[in-house]
C-alpha cells in the first residue's frame, strides 16, 4: 500500500470534521473521495497535504509513519495538490509558473532551461501546453494542465485534485479525465475530491464516501452505481423529480434587442431577444464568460444596456436601478454569493434579510423579532447549518450561505426570479431542495430565468433553453429536443442557428 | 451573554493599543528625565484629579465626541469623511454669525445657531458626496482638501467683513455673543456646558440608528459590501448624500457647540490649533466606528490632553508627552488597517472554497 491514513480525527473546538477516517491509496490508482459539503473531504486532504494537523490518527507512506508540518514537507515526500482555485500568477508564462519554487539557474533565473524542462515534462507525460504562453491568456482547461505539470515538476507521486472540473467546459473535462487515466497508467496515484458522481464513475478505480466526517463506504467503481453512491452520501433515497409539463401563460420578462458595448472591441451582449412567461423556467446555458453575467446584471438593474428594451410585467424597466427592478417584481439569486449575495462581516440574520428590510420596519426601526422569525423559518426549511443567527456570515460554509440566499430570494414571492447558478457548491440534498423549490415556484405561476453552467441542471429544470455564445444567443431549443451533445455543440460556437 | 462577550472582545484591540501607547509614553518620559510613576500620576490628576479637572476633561471631550460621531457614521456606511476640520469651521462660524445677527429670545437664537451649524457643516460635507456621485472624485481627497478652502474662507470672513472691531487687539475673530445666547454651563464655575449633553444624546441616537433602524441597517450593509447592498435594493446615492450630510452636520454641530458653549465667538484657527477634528476622527477609527467605543475613545483622548497639561504644570516632563502617546495610537490604527487590508486579500481565496 502506497499511502495509509488510519483513524484520522480532526476537531475544531466542539466541531468534529473527521471522525476516525481510514483511507488508503495504491500505486497507480485513482481513488475518489466523494461527499456532500461539510462531509470532511477537504479537511482530510488538508491533513494529508500538511495544511492542518490531525487531532489523532496516523499517516503512513510506504509503510513509514509520517507527519507533515506544512505543505513543503508533503511535497518533499512526493505529495502534490491541485487546488480548486488555481494558484497561478496570471502575468507569468506557463514555464515560469511550473518551475516556481525550484527555478533552474544558480543566481540568475535561467528561463531557457525552464522552458526545456517543461518541454521534457510535456513529452514524458503527453500533456500539451505552450511553455512560453502567458498564463492569464490561457483558457481554464490549460491552466489546470499547468497546475498538474507544476505538481509533476515538484516530483509528486501522489496527486490530490480538489474539485478539478468545477470551472471546465464539458470538452475540457473529457480531456482532464483522459490525462488522469494516462498518468495513472504511468504509475502516478490520484486522489480525486469531487461531488460529480458521473465523473467519478468514469475515471476512478475505488471510491470512498464520506458523510458527516465519517466513512460510509469504500467501494470498487466497477461494483457500484451512481444511485448507491448518492444514497451513501446523503443517507437516504433521493426523491424523483416532480416536474409537471409547463403551461406557460402571459409574458413576464421581455428583452428586445438588448446590447451592451463593453470596453473592448467585442460587444458583451449583442441583440438579445428573450421572453420568460408565467409558469415557465427558461434555462440559459453557455460556457461561463459568454455574456451570461452581463445578461443577468442588465436585467437585474446592476448594469445599463446600451440599446434595446427590457420590460417586466408589461412595464418598461430598461436602465432602472436594482431597487426599481425589485419593486417591479424581480428577485435575484446572484451568480456569485460572496460578491453580490452577502456581507461577510454582517450576521447571518443581517445577510438574510437583505431586500426584506423595508417590510420588516416599523416606524423606521427594524423589528428584531420579526427578523429572527423570518430567518429561523428558512434555516429550518432549508436545513441551513448556521449555529446562531448572530454568527458572522463568513463563518457559514459556501453551501449553507447559498441556501440562505436562495431562501431569501424565494421569500420575496415575486412574479419573476433570476436564478443564477442556484446550486453552485451545494451538496446533493440541498440541490434537491432548491430544485424542488424552483419547480414549486414554477407551478405557482412564477417565471424563472435559470442561468447555469451545469448542463444537467439546465436539462432537468428548464422548459426552454437558450444557449449563449460570445454575447449573443446561439440557439434556442425546447427541452424535449435538447440533449447534452446538442447543447455542448452550441456552447462551443458550433453553428445550427435556430431561426 | 454571547453578545456581551463579543462586544468585550471588540474592545481588546483598542485596549492593547492604549497599553502600548502608555508603554511608549514611559520610554519618552525616561528620555525626558522624568519619573514614570510620578508623570502618570500627575497625568491622572490633571485629567480626573478633582471635580474641576474632571469637568474640564468632559468639556474638552464634547467636540471630540461630536466629531467622532460624524466620522463614525460615515465610516460605518463605507465612506470616509476627513473634512471635519473645515465642516467644524463653517459650523462654528455660522453659529457665531447667527448668534450675533438673528433677533429673538436667547434660547431660540441658540437653537437656531446650532441648527445653522449643522446645516453649514452638513452641506459642505454633502457637497463632497455630490462630487463623488457626479464626477467620481474620491471622497478621501475631496473631504480633506475642502478643509483648506473652508478654514481659509472662514478665516477671511473674520479677518475682513465680520471682524470684531470693538476690541483693542487685532485678533481675527467675530464679536462676542450676548450672554443670553450661550449654551448654559452644567455646573457653576466649571467649563463643561450643555453641549456635552447634546454630544451624549448624539451617541445614543447614532447607536440606535446604526443598530436598530432600517436605514442604519442599509448603511452598515453598504459599508460592509456595497455591491451586496445595491443588489439588495439599497439606494446608494441618496443614502450617501444623507450620510455625508449627517457626518458633516455632526462636525458642524461640534463647532457650533464650541462657539456657543465655551468660546462665545468664532476665533480664526482656534479649532485647528486644538486639533479637535483629527483627534475626533482618530477616536472613531480607534473604535472601528462603533458609536459607544468612539465616544469612550474621544473621552480617553481628551483625558490625555488635559492630563498632559497637568504633567506640564507639576513635573519637568513637557506637555507633549500626551502627543507621544497619541502618535503611537495613530501608528497602531495604521497598522490595523494595513493588516486587515492584507488579510482581506489573502482571505478571498479561503472563503470561496467549500469545507
Amino acid at each position: 500500500m502506497l499511502l495509509e491514513m488510519e483513524r484520522i480525527t480532526k476537531s475544531y473546538g466542539s466541531v468534529i470534521a473527521n471522525k476516525g477516517i481510514d483511507f488508503n491509496l495504491k500505486a497507480g490508482e485513482v481513488h475518489a473521495v466523494v461527499g456532500e459539503n461539510g462531509a470532511g473531504k477537504t479537511t482530510l486532504m488538508r491533513i494529508l497535504y500538511g495544511m492542518e494537523q490531525a487531532t489523532s490518527g496516523t499517516v503512513k507512506l510506504n509503510g513509514r509513519d509520517m507527519r507533515f508540518a506544512d505543505p513543503k514537507d508533503a511535497i518533499r515526500s512526493g505529495i502534490g495538490m491541485v487546488h480548486q482555485h488555481f494558484m497561478l500568477f496570471p502575468d507569468f508564462t506557463v514555464a515560469e509558473n511550473i518551475v516556481i519554487g525550484r527555478e533552474p539557474g544558480a543566481v540568475r533565473f535561467d528561463r531557457k532551461t525552464a522552458v526545456a524542462q517543461v518541454e521534457a515534462l510535456t513529452n514524458t507525460y503527453g500533456i500539451r501546453v505552450d511553455p512560453r504562453a502567458k498564463v492569464g491568456d490561457c483558457p481554464l482547461g490549460v491552466q489546470q494542465r499547468v497546475e498538474i505539470l507544476k505538481v509533476l515538476h515538484q516530483g509528486a507521486e501522489i496527486i490530490i485534485l480538489d474539485e478539478p472540473t468545477g470551472v471546465l467546459t464539458p470538452l475540457e473535462v473529457g480531456e482532464l479525465l483522459e490525462a488522469i487515466k494516462k498518468l495513472a497508467g504511468m504509475g502516478k496515484s490520484f486522489i480525486l475530491i469531487t461531488h460529480k458522481l458521473n465523473e467519478v464513475m468514469s475515471v476512478a478505480d475505488r471510491i470512498t464516501v464520506l458523510r458527516d466526517g465519517e466513512v460510509t463506504g469504500t467501494l470498487n467503481a466497477s461494483d457500484t452505481t451512481v444511485e448507491e453512491l448518492s444514497r451513501l452520501m446523503v443517507g437516504r433515497e433521493l426523491a424523483p423529480s416532480t416536474k409537471k409539463p409547463a403551461n406557460p401563460k402571459a409574458n413576464v420578462l421581455e428583452l428586445r434587442g438588448v446590447s451592451l458595448a463593453g470596453r473592448g472591441p467585442k460587444s458583451l451582449l449583442s441583440d438579445i431577444h428573450l421572453t420568460v412567461r408565467e409558469g415557465e423556467i427558461v434555462g440559459v446555458a453557455g460556457i461561463s464568460g459568454n455574456g451570461q453575467s452581463e445578461l443577468i446584471q442588465s436585467i437585474a438593474g446592476l448594469m445599463k444596456p446600451d440599446a434595446g428594451t427590457i420590460s417586466l410585467l408589461g412595464k418598461d424597466v430598461t436602465g432602472g436601478s436594482a431597487r426599481a427592478l425589485r419593486d417591479a417584481g424581480l428577485a435575484h439569486i446572484p451568480e456569485d454569493r460572496y460578491i453580490w449575495g452577502a456581507n461577510k462581516a454582517a450576521t447571518v440574520a443581517e445577510t438574510g434579510i437583505m431586500g426584506h428590510q423595508n417590510r420588516l420596519g416599523r416606524y423606521g426601526m427594524l423589528r428584531g423579532k420579526g427578523m429572527k422569525t423570518l430567518v429561523s423559518d428558512w434555516v429550518k426549511r432549508f436545513a441551513i447549518k448556521a449555529g446562531s443567527l448572530d454568527n458572522k456570515t463568513q463563518n457559514l460554509s459556501g453551501g449553507n450561505l447559498q441556501k440562505l440566499i436562495v431562501a431569501r430570494e424565494l421569500a420575496h414571492k415575486t412574479p419573476f426570479l433570476i436564478a443564477a447558478e442556484p446550486t453552485r457548491g451545494v451538496d446533493i440534498g440541498a440541490m434537491e431542495t432548491i430544485h424542488e423549490e424552483l419547480l414549486k415556484r414554477r407551478a405557482e405561476g412564477g417565471a424563472i430565468l435559470l442561468v447555469s453552467s451545469e448542463l444537467s441542471e439546465i436539462l432537468s429544470l428548464s422548459d426552454r433553453i437558450v444557449v449563449m455564445y460570445e454575447g449573443s444567443i446561439a440557439g434556442e431549443l425546447r427541452v424535449e429536443e435538447a440533449s447534452e451533445d446538442k447543447l455542448s455543440l452550441l456552447m462551443a460556437g458550433g453553428g445550427m442557428r435556430h431561426e | 451573554m454571547n453578545k456581551i462577550g463579543a462586544w468585550l472582545l471588540s474592545l481588546r484591540g483598542p485596549l492593547i493599543a492604549i497599553v502600548i501607547g502608555l508603554l511608549a509614553g514611559s520610554i519618552a518620559i525616561v528620555v525626558a528625565g522624568g519619573s514614570i510613576a510620578e508623570t502618570y500620576t500627575e497625568m491622572w490628576k490633571g485629567a480626573f484629579g478633582s471635580f474641576y479637572f474632571f469637568t474640564s476633561t468632559l468639556s474638552r471631550a464634547t467636540p471630540l465626541i461630536l466629531v467622532a460621531m460624524g466620522a463614525a457614521v460615515a465610516f460605518r456606511s463605507g465612506f470616509f469623511n476627513l473634512g471635519a476640520e473645515g465642516q467644524m469651521a463653517f459650523g462654528g462660524l455660522s453659529a457665531a454669525l447667527i448668534g450675533l445677527h438673528v433677533p429673538g429670545p436667547g434660547w431660540f437664537v441658540c437653537i437656531v445657531a446650532m441648527l445653522g451649524g449643522i446645516v453649514a457643516g452638513g452641506l459642505w460635507s454633502a457637497m463632497a458626496g455630490y462630487f463623488d456621485v457626479r464626477f467620481r472624485v474620491n471622497l478621501l481627497i475631496t473631504t480633506m482638501l475642502l478643509n483648506y478652502i473652508a478654514s481659509l474662507f472662514a478665516g477671511y470672513l473674520v479677518t475682513y467683513p465680520f471682524k470684531d472691531k470693538t476690541g483693542a487687539g487685532a485678533m481675527a475673530q467675530t464679536q462676542m455673543l450676548e450672554h443670553a445666547v450661550w449654551l448654559p454651563k452644567l455646573f457653576k464655575g466649571m467649563t463643561v456646558h450643555a453641549g456635552f449633553i447634546i454630544a451624549i444624546a448624539a451617541v445614543v441616537i447614532l447607536y440606535i440608528y446604526l443598530a436598530k433602524s432600517v436605514k442604519g441597517y442599509e448603511a452598515r450593509m453598504l459599508g460592509g459590501n456595497p455591491l451586496f447592498a445595491v443588489y439588495g435594493g439599497v439606494r446608494r446615492t441618496s443614502l450617501m448624500l444623507t450620510t455625508m450630510f449627517a457626518s458633516g452636520g455632526l462636525a458642524g454641530l461640534a463647532g457650533a457647540a464650541e462657539v456657543l458653549g465655551s468660546q462665545y465667538r468664532y476665533i480664526d484657527g482656534s479649532f485647528a490649533s486644538a486639533d479637535y477634528a483629527w483627534t475626533g476622527i482618530m477616536a472613531a477609527l480607534l473604535a472601528n466606528g462603533n458609536p459607544i467605543g468612539s465616544a469612550v475613545g474621544a473621552f480617553f483622548l481628551a483625558a490625555l490632553q488635559t492630563g498632559g497639561m497637568g504633567v506640564e504644570l507639576n513635573t519637568d516632563v513637557p506637555l507633549e508627552i500626551g502627543s507621544v502617546i497619541q502618535a503611537v495610537l495613530i501608528l497602531f490604527i495604521t497598522v490595523k488597517f494595513s493588516w486587515r487590508f492584507m488579510r482581506r486579500k489573502k482571505g478571498a481565496v479561503v472563503d470561496g472554497s467549500a469545507v
